[in-house]
């Protein structure tokens, strides 16, 4: 509860479990002993889109030094999107994730830039490279060099 | 582009809350004057700690942050340094320190030692022949006087450094570098030579 790191989790959380956004919820038990490296939020497809009703889980990773440093940001769980920036193992192709980072973003701005691409998808479909990246790629998709080329969805 | 729309509509969050407060102050004061705190306490609050802004600086686009954090941000990207909130360009000289009452006055940008100056230059416009700028380096000028093709050719070919760092290194040399040029230069003109020759043998 020391670090500048640990206090600005704890105030997002607080905000966010104070007043939930729609569309997300953290899921506060996997945050046993206090410990707010990891967290996960359940997300809820819009009303309107192809995603509409589904629940998605994301995890997020905090390094210490967050947030000058992005989270690890993957989905995780049995239901991964079919989108055509998300892969099957869950890494998701979006730049504020790594290039496009700024610490003025949150967790509820992470999530709600998620939501939006997956609204804004018009076919339910994975990436071309999926095999290929699924195979080949590290585990964190942070080390991955993403190639964000495509602003449509 | 998804963050960009979450910025704004925090934004415009902040922006239609003082109508909400009117609104609440009219049905129950006690309610409209605790939100009141909140949200004042929330107008300065340090864009990146999320805490009240300590050694408090603005940014030329008008984004709130402690000194200690925006510098820490500055260091982590030195070479694209944009406001975190805006991505505006932003720098060290291009953010205002904020005096309150209750502060020391002191500028909270000379607690943080200053980062080191730039080493970057420009690069400068100077075609196939970038020694020929390079004055004072010797030599070059009278071999390529010549103006054959094949020069054209090695100069090309054998230049080693990039275009741009060339003419900047010439100003502070290593020795090492040094030495390089005069080998290079030697060679250049034993080559000319036996061109000269092959030419006036042929």
């Amino acid at each position: 509860m020391s670090t500048p790191s640990e206090r600005r989790l704890q105030k997002e959380l607080m905000s966010m479990l104070k007043e939930p956004p729609t569309g997300m919820e953290v899921d506060t038990a996997v945050m046993e002993h206090n410990d707010l490296h990891t967290w996960h939020v359940r997300l809820t497809g819009a009303a309107g889109t192809l995603y509409e009703g589904e629940n998605f889980k994301l995890q997020f990773k905090f390094s210490p030094k967050y947030p000058f440093d992005s989270p690890e940001v993957t989905f995780t769980g049995d239901n991964i999107p079919l989108h055509p920036h998300v892969y099957s193992n869950g890494h998701i192709c979006l730049s504020i994730l790594t290039d496009d980072w700024s610490p003025a973003l949150s967790v509820q701005a992470v999530c709600l830039s998620i939501i939006s691409m997956l609204s804004s998808s018009k076919e339910k479909k994975r990436p071309p490279d999926d095999a290929l990246y699924v195979k080949t790629c590290s585990k964190n998709p942070k080390k991955t060099k993403w190639w964000y080329h495509d602003d449509t969805v | 582009m998804a963050s960009s729309s979450s910025t704004a509509s925090t934004e415009e969050a902040s922006t239609s809350q003082p109508e909400k407060k009117e609104e609440t102050k009219q049905k129950k004061e006690d309610d409209g004057e605790e939100s009141d705190k909140e949200s004042d306490e929330k107008m300065f609050e340090c864009n990146i700690c999320l805490d009240t802004a300590k050694d408090a600086v603005v940014s030329y686009c008008g984004h709130l942050f402690c000194w200690p954090c925006l510098y820490q941000w500055l260091e982590t990207r030195p070479n694209r340094q944009s406001c975190p909130v805006c991505k505006a360009a932003i720098s060290r000289d291009k953010c205002i320190p904020l005096y309150g009452r209750g502060g020391s006055g002191k500028d909270p940008r000379s607690k943080i030692p200053p980062r080191p100056p730039p080493t970057r230059t420009e690069q400068t416009d100077n075609g196939r022949f970038s020694w020929g700028s390079n004055e004072g380096n010797g030599g070059f000028h009278m071999s390529f006087g010549i103006g054959a093709f094949p020069f054209g050719f090695f100069a090309s070919a054998f230049n080693f450094g990039a275009p741009g760092t060339a003419p900047a290194g010439a100003n502070f040399m290593t020795p090492q570098q040094i030495e390089e040029q005069e080998f290079l230069s030697k060679v250049f003109i034993w080559v000319a030579l036996i061109f000269i020759v092959w030419l006036m043998l042929a």
